[in-house]
C-alpha cells in the first residue's frame, strides 16, 4: 500500500525526468560517437575520434581555463558568501528571514538582465568609471569588462546566493553551546572559528563550492556577456559546435566530458555530506 | 573553611526584566552547592555570569578574593558543563577531552597522559576514538563532565547535569558527581530545577526565585524549615492548611485547632504546613487533628500516598502511610480517615 503511494507520487516527476531529461543525454551520448558529415551532417558510422578530440591540447587548454574560472568563482562565492551567511546566522532569529530574502532577492529578476547591468557598471564610459573621474581620478583606469576578472565576477554575483543558503544550513543549526564550549575550555575566538565552527560547518560550504564550480563551468552567457568573446569557456565551445560550426557529434563529445566531471564532483559531495558530523544537538534549555 | 567564590549584589537586567536581582553568596572550598528554582528563577542565567557568558548589570563576583565580573570566559580558571553538553561533533572523545589542555598549550605527553588518566576514572578508556554521535546520553554526559574536569579548575559550574537522563541513571549519576567531586576536591555549582537532584547531592542549597535569593541552607534545614511558603511547598511535597488567626490561636476552615508555634512579627493571613510523612494514623494521640473522606489512593511501592479531601483545605490532604501499615488496614475511596500531627512538625508562613 505504502509502496504503491510512493510509486503514484513519484511518477510524475520521474516521466518527466526520463523523457526530457535522461532520453536527451542518452542520445547526445549516442551522438557523441559517430562520425561528423563533410558539410555538417551526420555520418552514423561508429568512432572514439570525437573523445580524442577533447583531449587535443586546444581544446584541453579551454578546458583547463573553464576549471580555474569556476574554481576561482566558486572559492571567491564561498569565502564571501560563508562570511555572509555567518552574519545572518549570528543575527536575532526574528531577522534572519528577512536577511536571507534579501540574500536571495536578485534571483528575482532575470539573468540576462542581471548580466547586462555589469557591462553597464564597468564599460569604458560606465557608472564606475564615472564615479572615479568625479572623484576626481583622471589617471588610466584599467580595461574592467571583456577581462577574466570581469566573468568571475559575474560568476561570483550570479552563484553567490546559492553559496549563503547553503552555508546558512548548517551555521543555524549549530547548537551556540557548543561554541559557548570552546570559549569556556580556553579558546580565544579566532582558535574557536577555526577549530570548532568551521569544521562543523564545512559541509554547507563545500555543497556551496560544488554548486558554484558545476554551474560556472558549463556557463556561456557571462563569459560571452562580460568576457566579450575574449577567451572562450566550455559552455561556449559546446554552443559553438552546435550552432556554428555544426559539428554535432564533437559537441556532444565535449558535454558528456563536461557531464562526467560534474556527476564526480556531485558524487564527491554527497559522499562527503553523509560521512560529516552535522553538529546538531539539543538547542533548548530548561531556564531563563 | 575557606570563602572561594563571592557574590556581591550581583544584577542582571534584560532590559526591564530583572533576571538576578541583587544576590549575594559565598560559596566555600570544596563545597558541593546546588543553585535551585524553577523556570525563569535566574538560576542558568547566575551559572552563566560564572561563566562569563553574560556580562553583570551591577555588583561583583569575587574568585580567592579577585574581581573576575570583567574576566572572560577563556581567561576563567572556572569550567562549566552545559545542559546540552556541548560535545565537539567532529572530534572523538579523546580529542573533545585534550581540547582544554591544548589551549593551555600544554606539551603533548602531558596533555595525552592527563587525558588517559581522566578517561580511567570515567571508565570510558574504550571509547576514547568514538564521535559523540555514538555514545549513549550517559556516556555523552561523563565525557562533557571530563572534558571540563581535566582542566582542574578552581571552581566547576553544572547546568542541569543530569536533565537529560533517565531516572534510574539519574540516581546513580547523583552519586557517581558527589564521589568526584570528592575525588577532585574541586568546588561544584550545580543548577537544577529538581529539587529531589539538589537535596540528595548538594552541601547547601540556595533557592531561587524570580531572580531573587530566598533562602540558602543545608538540605535538611531547607526541608524541615522553609524560608516562606514558596520554598515550603517548592522542596518536596508540603500540605498547606489556611488558618485564622485569634491572637495565639490559630483555627482551621472547618473550626479545629492547629498549635504551633508562630514565628515572631508574622501578621496578615497566615497558613499552617506539614510534610506528609509527618502525618499520623494514630491521630488521637497527636495535638493536632484533622479528618476527611479518602479521595484516592497512589501506591508507591515504598508508600502509600493517601490524599484526603477535607474541608479544611482547598487542596486534599496527602498523607504518606509505609507500606507496613498500608498492609495492615485497607484504604478504600471514600472512607473517612483521622490523621494527627504534632505541634513541632508544625510551620506557619505567611499565605
Amino acid at each position: 500500500m505504502q509502496d504503491r503511494k510512493t510509486l503514484i507520487l513519484i511518477a510524475p516527476a520521474f516521466a518527466w525526468l526520463t523523457a526530457f531529461m535522461v532520453v536527451p543525454c542518452l542520445l547526445i551520448l549516442a551522438l557523441a560517437f559517430f562520425r561528423r558529415g563533410i558539410y555538417g551532417g551526420i555520418d552514423y558510422e561508429f568512432t572514439f575520434e570525437n573523445f580524442g578530440m577533447v583531449f587535443d591540447p586546444l581544446y584541453a587548454r579551454i578546458f583547463l581555463k573553464s576549471a580555474w574560472i569556476a574554481g576561482l568563482a566558486a572559492l571567491i562565492a564561498s569565502v564571501v558568501g560563508y562570511a555572509a551567511a555567518y552574519a545572518i546566522a549570528s543575527m536575532p532569529r526574528h531577522r534572519q528571514p528577512a536577511l536571507l530574502f534579501f540574500a536571495i532577492l536578485p534571483f528575482w529578476s532575470n539573468y540576462l538582465v542581471r548580466t547586462y547591468a555589469w557591462i553597464v557598471l564597468l564599460n569604458r564610459e560606465g557608472l564606475i568609471v564615472g564615479i572615479a573621474r568625479a572623484l576626481g581620478f583622471d589617471g588610466e583606469l584599467p580595461q574592467m569588462l571583456y577581462t577574466e576578472g570581469a566573468v568571475v565576477l559575474g560568476l561570483v554575483y550570479n552563484y553567490l546566493p546559492f553559496v549563503i543558503l547553503a552555508a546558512y544550513a548548517p551555521l543555524s543549526r549549530l547548537n551556540p553551546e557548543i561554541a559557548e564550549a570552546s570559549r569556556d575550555l580556553g579558546a580565544g575566538g579566532w582558535t574557536t572559528f577555526r577549530r570548532v565552527i568551521l569544521p562543523i560547518t564545512l559541509p554547507g560550504v563545500a555543497t556551496g563550492f560544488i554548486f558554484v564550480f558545476v554551474l560556472s563551468i558549463g556557463n556561456f552567457v557571462t563569459p560571452a556577456l562580460l568576457g566579450g568573446g575574449q577567451f572562450q569557456m566550455i559552455g561556449n565551445l559546446v554552443y559553438a559546435q552546435f550552432l556554428t560550426a555544426n559539428d554535432w557529434p564533437f559537441g556532444s563529445a565535449l558535454s558528456m566530458v563536461l557531464i562526467a566531471v560534474m556527476l564526480v564532483l556531485l558524487t564527491l559531495q554527497t559522499y562527503a555530506n553523509e560521512h560529516a558530523s552535522t553538529g546538531r544537538q539539543s538547542t533548548e534549555r530548561a531556564d531563563g | 573553611m575557606t570563602t572561594l567564590l563571592s557574590l556581591r549584589h550581583v544584577e542582571k537586567h534584560f532590559g526591564h526584566v530583572r533576571a538576578v536581582n541583587g544576590v549575594s553568596l559565598d560559596i566555600r572550598q570544596n563545597e558541593f552547592f546546588a543553585l535551585l528554582g524553577a523556570s525563569g528563577s535566574g538560576k542558568t542565567t547566575l551559572l552563566r555570569m560564572l561563566a562569563g557568558f553574560e556580562a553583570l548589570s551591577g555588583g561583583q563576583i569575587l574568585l580567592n578574593g579577585k574581581d573576575i565580573s570583567h574576566v572572560p570566559p577563556n581567561h576563567r580558571p572556572v569550567n562549566l558543563m552545559f545542559q546540552s553538553y556541548a560535545l565537539f561533533p567532529h572530534m572523538s572523545v579523546a580529542q573533545n577531552i585534550a581540547y582544554g589542555l591544548e589551549m593551555e598549550k600544554l606539551p603533548r605527553t602531558e596533555i595525552r597522559q592527563r587525558v588517559d588518566e581522566i578517561l580511567a576514572t570515567i571508565q570510558l578508556s574504550a571509547l576514547a576514538s568514538r564521535k559523540p554521535e555514538q555514545l549513549s546520553g550517559g556516556q555523552r554526559q561523563r565525557v562533557a563532565l571530563a572534558r571540563a574536569l581535566v582542566k582542574r579548575p578552581q571552581l566547576l559550574l553544572l547546568d542541569e547535569p543530569l536533565g537529560a537522563l533517565d531516572k534510574k541513571l539519574r540516581g546513580e549519576m547523583q552519586l557517581e558527581l558527589k564521589r568526584i567531586q570528592h575525588q577532585f576536591g574541586i568546588t561544584f555549582i550545580i543548577v537544577t530545577h529538581d529539587q529531589e537532584e539538589a537535596l540528595v547531592m548538594a552541601d547547601r542549597i540556595a533557592i531561587l526565585q524570580h531572580g531573587e535569593l530566598l533562602q540558602c541552607a543545608p538540605p535538611r534545614e531547607v526541608y524541615e524549615h522553609p524560608a516562606n511558603r514558596f520554598a515550603a511547598e517548592f522542596i518536596g511535597v508540603m500540605n498547606v492548611i489556611p488558618v485564622a488567626r485569634d491572637g495565639a490561636k490559630l483555627t482551621a476552615a472547618e473550626g479545629s485547632l492547629i498549635r504551633a508555634d508562630i514565628p515572631d512579627g508574622m501578621g496578615g493571613d497566615l497558613v499552617a504546613a506539614v510534610r506528609p510523612e509527618r502525618l499520623r494514623l494514630d491521630a488521637h494521640a497527636c495535638e493536632n487533628r484533622l479528618s476527611g473522606r479518602i479521595l484516592a489512593t497512589a501506591y508507591h511501592g515504598l508508600d502509600l500516598q493517601v490524599h484526603i479531601e477535607t474541608p479544611a483545605m482547598p487542596k486534599p490532604l496527602i498523607c504518606r502511610v509505609t507500606a507496613d501499615a498500608a498492609e495492615a488496614r485497607s484504604f478504600r475511596t471514600g472512607d473517612v480517615l483521622s490523621l494527627g500531627w504534632s505541634r513541632a512538625d508544625t510551620r506557619i508562613f505567611a499565605a
